[in-house]
């Protein structure tokens, strides 16, 4: 079986080929039959002109006393008769060839002593001239004119080919260029192809591909600086615990081992603290893949029974906003994943109100009083807030705050939007109106 | 000896700089890159105690910065980053060293007393000079063979102008190897320190330069 073409380059060239190739020989078959179609015509005009230039005649008698000329000079292709119209012969120009008397006028064929002849007879002035020709000789003089009309077709066919062959080389270079340009990548080489340069039909192929590379880098890079990330954070209270150790280890007296005590205390909470953060992000983000229904849920009530948990550990004013009018803030979520969101928010906002500040937790049903469509949840607080630039990279895992005390996880607010991704929804990060810190907020679909 | 130590993580941080402290080196820390920035360049250390990943500015451009100042302050690199490429840039950068988060104190400190002692120009661990003998890794002194028993601020005195004789450091020299931020100098207290190690090790060993400073002679 023969195996499909699939190189645009063995294809083009196969048919282009073929094709030449076709064309060359239907052409020099035509050119055959136009050639000796164009002999009949010049070999009959030429009969015919004998015939005619022989009208004059011969005067009569002139031809009785004249000897024939020996056979061996009668070599000629046309054979000339002249006869009167009694019959009698009056020239011949070869004796070998004595053609039957009574041809009819015009063009025949007339077979005479084993040889084919076309003859052409013409009466006039009470003679009868007839000019005939060998059939043989004309087909082969006929023939080889033919051939050297078809000759040159064929042999310009094969040169038509290599040009063709390497035309189509040349085109399909580009394709080539870019081929090698990716073989000669190294695996961590995302860079764009240079798109210059380029022919109509590759250049959208190339640039999609090159807009591929760039999600493809995008995405390799964010994952790069977790794991950079991940290292730093999990090394850091590892780093702090051992040194703690140490410190413990050196402590010379009552109050310094005391104090270091309390240190390794501390390294040892924030170490618990990372992990179980890391587990509920986890968890958040494999419940998305598991996509458990959401059921029906009184939001306010949640708010506030997590913030009755926060308030009891903080120093600063926290209090809900909830309407209070009896107007349903009931959302379709998951309340665990919820009371985790709201709690990470929270403990964030608690961390950077600062003393004696203040922190507002928000539910706000938006649309009709009676059936609304939505729920906004909304934390703020009195703290510095985050500058605009960073508030893309605020939901980012381990991002912190710059100048910050680095004693968080800084997964709190990438483990709420994970609950909000749960949600189909995103965290919006702006600045409170009315307390100047950090507003986050998330809009949750109303419960029917 | 006085260190800069730049830790951005609070824990860390407080138990280092009391690790160093009960090691009798004069300790300053700071907690981002511009902070650690501006204390480089406006107090001399006699070594850097380097993170990298710092806020506000990234401690391998505090390196750089440094460098470029032809600041010869010896910098040893202590992070988390632990990837090849990330140590090889820390010391092509301008480090004398690197040291991997979680590190052993003990180790640090033998890192800390190799690089000043190759910043002095010597690469013998016990410093030996007309009798008196110091060793910075046990804390030991004697004078022809006799232990001698140093106050920490007698040996901060001492260490510098042991380590590199023939050198004059002045007063003021002298007193930022004895305090960091965290104390208070007393005007005369080099005079006073200097006047006990006269009197625990000779009287000839360290010699006053008038309107100078101190030094230990050549021999």
């Amino acid at each position: 079986m023969l195996r499909p073409l699939t190189s645009l380059r063995a294809r083009l060239l196969w048919f282009v080929l073929l094709a030449i190739l076709a064309t060359a020989l239907l052409q020099a078959a035509l050119a055959l039959r136009a050639a000796r179609a164009e002999a009949d015509t010049i070999f009959d005009y030429h009969m015919q002109q004998v015939a005619q230039s022989l009208r004059a005649g011969l005067p009569q008698g002139l031809a009785t006393g004249v000897l024939p000329l020996p056979p061996e000079e009668q070599d000629f292709d046309f054979v000339v008769q002249i006869w009167t119209l009694d019959g009698t012969l009056i020239f011949q120009s070869a004796s070998r060839a004595e053609l039957p008397p009574r041809a009819v006028l015009g063009f025949a064929e007339v077979d005479a002593h084993g040889t084919q002849y076309r003859v052409y007879s013409v009466l006039t002035r009470g003679l009868v001239i007839q000019v005939a020709q060998d059939m043989a000789v004309r087909e082969r003089m006929a023939s080889e004119l033919a051939l050297r009309t078809a000759v040159p077709i064929l042999l310009l066919a094969p040169m038509l080919m290599l040009l063709v062959g390497w035309l189509v080389g040349a085109s399909l270079a580009p394709v080539n260029r870019v081929r090698q340009q990716l073989a000669a990548r190294t695996a961590d080489d995302l860079t764009a192809v240079a798109e210059t340069a380029l022919p109509d039909e590759l250049q959208p192929l190339v640039h999609e591909f090159n807009g591929l590379l760039q999600r493809l880098s995008l995405a390799f890079e964010a994952q790069q600086r977790f794991v950079a990330d991940a290292a730093h954070e999990l090394r850091s209270p590892l780093a702090a615990l051992k040194l703690q150790v140490q410190g413990l280890r050196r402590a010379g007296d009552e109050a310094t081992r005391e104090r270091a005590l309390q240190r390794l205390d501390a390294g040892i909470d924030r170490a618990t603290r990372l992990i179980e953060q890391l587990l509920v992000l986890a968890r958040q983000q494999a419940r998305q893949a598991e996509g458990a229904p959401a059921q029906p849920l009184a939001l306010d009530e949640l708010a506030r029974q997590v913030v009755a948990e926060a308030v009891a550990a903080s120093g600063a004013d926290v209090g809900v906003d909830a309407p209070a009018d009896g107007r349903p803030a009931r959302v379709m979520g998951h309340p665990e994943a919820l009371r985790i969101l709201l709690r990470n928010l929270l403990e964030n906002a608690l961390k950077y109100a600062p003393p004696g500040g203040r922190v507002d937790v928000r539910v706000q049903p938006a649309g009709p009083a009676d059936s609304p469509a939505a729920v906004w949840l909304s934390v703020e607080d009195s703290g510095s807030g985050i500058p605009e630039g960073e508030r893309e990279r605020a939901l980012d895992r381990f991002y912190r705050l710059p100048g910050t005390p680095s004693t968080g996880s800084g997964l709190g607010l990438a483990i709420a939007q994970a609950v909000a991704a749960l949600h189909g929804t995103h965290l919006q990060l702006d600045t409170s109106p009315a307390l100047g810190g950090l507003r986050v907020r998330v809009c949750l679909p109303a419960a029917a | 000896m006085r260190l800069l130590l730049v830790e951005d993580d609070t824990m860390i941080g407080e138990t280092v700089l009391d690790l160093l402290r009960a090691e009798h080196y004069a300790v300053d820390w700071v907690r981002d890159g511009d902070a650690a920035d501006t204390a480089l360049r406006t107090q001399s250390y006699d070594l850097v105690l380097l993170d990298l990943g710092l806020p506000r500015r990234d401690g391998l451009t505090v390196l750089r910065d440094l460098r470029a100042r032809r600041e010869r302050v010896p910098v040893l690199i202590a992070t988390a980053r632990d990837a090849l490429s990330q140590r090889v840039e820390g010391l092509d950068a301008g480090a004398d060293d690197y040291v991997l988060k979680p590190y052993e104190l003990d180790e640090l400190l033998a890192r800390i007393r190799a690089l000043l002692r190759r910043s002095a120009g010597r690469a013998e661990p016990v410093y030996d000079h007309q009798g008196v003998s110091i060793n910075p890794a046990t804390r030991e002194a004697s004078v022809h063979g006799e232990p001698v028993v140093l106050s920490a601020r007698e040996w901060a005195v001492l260490e510098p102008l042991l380590a590199r004789p023939g050198l004059v450091l002045s007063r003021a020299q002298l007193e930022e190897k004895l305090y960091d931020w965290k104390n208070e100098i007393s005007s005369n207290a080099v005079e006073v320190y200097i006047h006990g190690l006269r009197k625990k090790l000779g009287a000839d060993l360290i010699r006053n330069v008038r309107g100078v400073g101190y030094m230990v002679p050549k021999q």
